[in-house]
């Protein structure tokens, strides 16, 4: 009976449980539709369905527990790298954002043009009897009055009119003015509204009141896929790379262009534009270097002390607490904490040993100083770890030795050493692709720098492959999001193949074979 | 058991459309609201003008949305799209070439009225390819403050050398003059200006000179080598290359000039200094050394259009941002120097507002936007000046040199960005 009990109680909580993730994921459908974010809104959905089935039926017990960390997976790391390698296939830059229809309706926005003096008129909107759209519009200087529609114009006597004390009128026969409430709920209508002035001309409403002399100097022909300016006669064609280009000079482009499909010509671009590949080879070193060097003293200095931590030593546990501290403070204070310790004028560093070292202008200092804080935040976890896997190597192995005459050195050199580095080995490889990726301390420490900017450095002398990516991504006044996605997936397949390849050597992955 | 599961689903399916429905409905804005979005000062002290008269736009509402900065505001706006952003941003100038390039800002035509308001140089910085995006608001630029506790006004920029010199030791100055707002590139143009160098040399009509040289190398190290730094090549520590603690310095009285932002004069005031503002100094008397004072402008997006307020959104950019009403209304708490030629002269408007109105009007040249951002593949000027300071100030480069690789990256800037204008 109490089984049967707990039986209908843990049901009933399943139900309840699955009944509220159904309603966020809905939730989250019906939201991402309406902002037309469809292949989100297809994800969902299918998640939603998926979830109905591995819990509302027997379907797959297994499928109950893998289910949640499958779509976290596609969701937050496969969906992203998808994104990345499909972007870097794209011309997608500042200037290129937006989709094709979406440049052409821009174009031909700022492609109308006010008239020499802008013209400009009072106006009052409003509609004729049979409820077609209509302006009132007044030219007080020229003492001018018209209604004007989308499909003709009326010039009226002044002398018919009630003229205000600005020279403006309020009404006209047969005309009828539309309340602001009324005018609000036809904002979209009035927007894309051109009332009738000139053959050239038109009036658009600028507002409630205020109506403008244009006229449209880009035209666009949907047949041909180009744009005529009607006062040059300039042609504007599709240059096949996201822009609309001048025939007759193709440097000149309409704004704004579209994200166009390149393909390979940001991956091209990599290893043929000479701007871009020489900082690349510089920064693609360093970044080795940083995090071989990372996590070589990382691990050194963190083993180090597990060996000391791992005799009997007075006060040990106040020791062991204070070496975990820097690993339990929140990276970001660290870094710049001693990002002001370093300060030339103002750091404790140079107060402390009397210097007056340029640690962020110079390019080694800045490398120095780099490794240092970097040691500072990581030597706990490998503390940590060695501590773990000391205790773990039998202490017989070290006994026997000892018997058969092995000095301490040797007995750590052949016995510790080498079944350490069997524990810490995949550790080790997932520390060197962290520190490969490991923006925080680049951008907060040295911002990359520092470089020479008036040598014509594009990346400063501490830049990682992610922080110079990040520059040319976000930093700079032209951000190319095309050409740092196709750095992003390089720096993804060199990771990858790193990581792998030190997997694989340390045979971790056998164990689950 | 059947009956029983299919109750069971019937039941959750039920309860997770009314749950998805209820929490979903309230997402919708209502269509006739216009969204303004400004930064962290500019967003509350327009929400105040707006609480305190909300019907400048007949038949809409009006919503302020602030951000936590400047940075945040332009992050935002940077990944807006037609479905998350504002009709009306509040934004700098220098927004405008690159907001215009992205299809997120669209042209605005202002009334006569309206346009009389301001100067065309207040337009120019609002403008890309001779189209108007935005409406000016105030003034942005910096100006030199003098601690008139240590010394007098300077006529030249030798004369504060001089006295930073002489007066070293004895006041226990840490420097002679230093950037406390704006930065080493914005904030300190004035300082390269008066020094003979400019990011682009502006003609008389107005308009940006192709053919004049921006930083007459020569010139320019002469005057740094004979004023900036000692016998040995070395900073005489009169101009810091560095921001870093300088308004702290300023406030503590060990650094009689220092160049200030307009947004921040208050904290002047209340530690007790007056409002000694100037232009600074250049090495010839009677010059001045040229500083950026463009306008921020309320620009219209493209989104407005796609919301449906569009009309609105104009409206409220010609009856409130434009209008000497509502520039007055809005600077009487913000407290920045407005743009509006009426509002400036209003009587409301503090002693400290005009000073940086006037510093602007003397010295000030506009922020070019397609011309400071960089040539594609080049450098840009915010990037450039900073790292010039460094180079002649705490690497000891020749500044010759320095100077010279500075001028050939402003040439190649000029020459890209004039046509974009």
């Amino acid at each position: 009976m109490e089984t049967l009990f707990k039986r209908k109680v843990t049901v009933t909580l399943k139900y309840i449980v699955v009944t509220f993730v159904a309603s966020l994921l809905l939730m989250l459908i019906m939201s991402s539709f309406a902002k037309r974010e469809y292949a989100i809104s297809i994800f969902l959905g299918f998640a939603l369905f998926a979830m109905a089935i591995t819990y509302l039926t027997n379907f797959s017990i297994p499928m109950k527990f893998f289910l949640p960390g499958m779509f976290f997976l596609i969701a937050f790391v496969v969906g992203p790298i998808l994104y990345t390698v499909a972007m870097s296939a794209f011309h997608y830059e500042t200037g290129n954002y937006i989709s094709k229809p979406e440049a052409i309706t821009q174009i031909l926005s700022t492609g109308v043009r006010p008239d020499a003096d802008q013209t400009t008129f009072d106006i009052v909107i409003g509609e004729d009897a049979g409820k077609k759209l209509e302006i009132l519009a007044s030219d007080p200087l020229n003492k001018k009055y018209f209604i004007s529609s989308l499909t003709s114009k009326i010039d009226l006597d002044a002398s018919t009119l009630k003229i205000d004390e600005n020279g403006d009128v309020a009404t006209a026969p047969g005309f009828h003015a539309l309340t602001p409430s009324e005018q609000s709920a036809l904002d979209a209508q009035l927007g894309q509204a051109r009332f009738v002035y000139s053959s050239d001309y038109f009036i658009t409403i600028e507002g409630g009141t205020l109506g403008s002399l244009k006229r449209q100097t880009l035209t666009y022909d949907k047949t041909s896929d180009t744009f005529k300016n009607v006062l040059t006669g300039a042609i504007y064609k599709d240059n096949g790379t996201g822009d609309f280009a001048n025939v007759a000079n193709k440097a000149e482009i309409l704004q704004p262009g579209w994200r166009a499909p390149i393909w390979f010509a940001n991956y091209t671009k990599l290893f043929t534009d000479p701007q871009i590949r020489k900082p690349l080879i510089r920064v693609f070193i360093w970044t080795v270097v940083f995090a071989s060097l990372t996590v070589l003293t990382q691990f050194a200095l963190g083993l180090l002390i597990a060996l000391v931590m791992n005799r009997k030593l007075f006060g040990r546990r106040i020791y062991r607490s204070i070496i975990i501290l820097p690993y339990a403070m929140p990276s970001i204070m660290s870094i710049l904490i001693w990002g002001g310790m370093f300060d030339t004028e103002f750091g404790a560093i140079n107060h402390l040993f009397g210097t007056h070292v340029h640690w962020f202008q110079s390019p080694l200092y800045a490398r120095l100083a780099v490794i240092i804080v970097n040691l500072w935040l990581g030597f706990p976890y490998f503390y940590l770890i060695c501590s773990g896997a000391l205790q773990a190597i039998p202490a017989e192995l070290s006994e026997a030795a000892a018997i058969d005459g092995a000095s301490s050195g040797q007995i750590f050199r052949k016995i510790t050493l080498p079944l350490l580095l069997q524990v810490v080995s995949p550790l080790l490889v997932a520390s060197f692709a962290f520190n490969f990726n490991n923006f925080n301390i680049i951008y907060l420490l040295t911002g990359g720098g520092p470089s020479n900017t008036l040598g014509g450095d594009v990346a400063g002398s501490t830049d990682i492959l992610i922080s110079y990516t990040y520059k040319i991504a976000f930093g700079a006044g032209t951000q190319n999001l095309g050409l740092a996605s196709a750095i992003s997936v390089v720096i993804f397949f060199i990771i990858a193949s790193i990581s792998l390849y030190g997997i694989r050597r340390s045979k971790v992955l056998d164990s689950f074979a | 058991m059947i009956r029983n599961r299919f109750g069971k689903v019937a039941a959750a399916v039920v309860v997770t459309g009314l749950i998805s429905g209820i929490v979903t409905a309230p997402v919708h804005a209502a269509s006739n609201t216009i969204i303004v979005w400004a930064d962290e000062t500019r967003g509350p002290n327009l929400q105040k003008v707006i609480a305190a008269k909300g019907d400048w736009v007949p038949g809409y509402t009006i919503k302020i949305v602030p951000f936590s900065s400047f940075d945040a505001l332009k992050a935002a706006f940077d990944n807006a799209t037609a479905l998350t952003g504002p009709d009306i941003v509040v934004g700098a100038n220098d927004w405008v070439a690159t907001g215009a390039k992205q299809g997120k800002l669209a042209p605005v035509t202002l009334s006569s009225a309206v346009r009389a308001n301001f100067t065309s140089n207040n337009f120019f910085d609002l403008s890309y390819k001779g189209v108007l995006y935005g409406v000016p608001l105030d003034v942005n630029n910096v100006a030199m403050i003098y601690n008139s506790k240590l010394t007098g006004k300077p006529a030249t920029l030798g004369q504060m050398v001089s006295f930073y010199l002489k007066n070293k030791a004895a006041d226990k100055l840490t420097a002679g003059l230093c950037v406390a707002g704006g930065g080493m590139s914005w904030g300190a143009a004035s300082v390269l200006g008066a020094l003979g160098g400019a990011p682009y040399v502006m003609s008389a009509n107005g308009s940006v000179s192709v053919s004049a040289d921006p930083v007459p190398a020569d010139t320019v190290a002469a005057n740094i080598k004979a004023l900036f730094l000692d016998k040995n090549g070395k900073s005489n520590g009169f101009f810091p290359a560095t921001d870093t603690g300088c308004k702290t310095a300023f406030l503590a009285g060990t650094v009689p000039y220092a160049i200030i932002g307009n947004w921040e004069w208050q904290d002047y005031v209340k530690a007790g200094f007056d409002m000694n503002l100037m232009p600074v100094p250049g090495v010839k008397h009677g010059t001045n050394g040229s500083a950026f004072a463009s306008v921020s402008g309320a620009m219209l997006t493209t989104f407005a259009a796609a919301h449906g307020v569009d009309q609105g959104a104009k409206s409220l950019l010609n009856n409130f941002f434009g209008s000497t009403a509502g520039a007055v209304a809005y600077q009487n708490i913000e407290l920045r120097p407005p743009a509006n030629k009426k509002a400036q002269k209003d009587g409301s408007i503090t002693a400290a507002q005009k000073g940086f109105g006037k510093a602007g009007s003397i010295a000030g040249i506009p922020q070019i936007g397609a011309i400071l951002n960089g040539a594609p593949g080049g450098k840009s000027y915010w990037d450039l000046l900073p790292a010039f300071w460094t180079d002649v100030l705490v690497n000891g480069k020749d500044p010759v040199a320095s100077a010279a690789k500075m001028d050939t990256f402003f040439q190649a800037n000029i020459a890209a960005g004039v046509p974009q204008l």
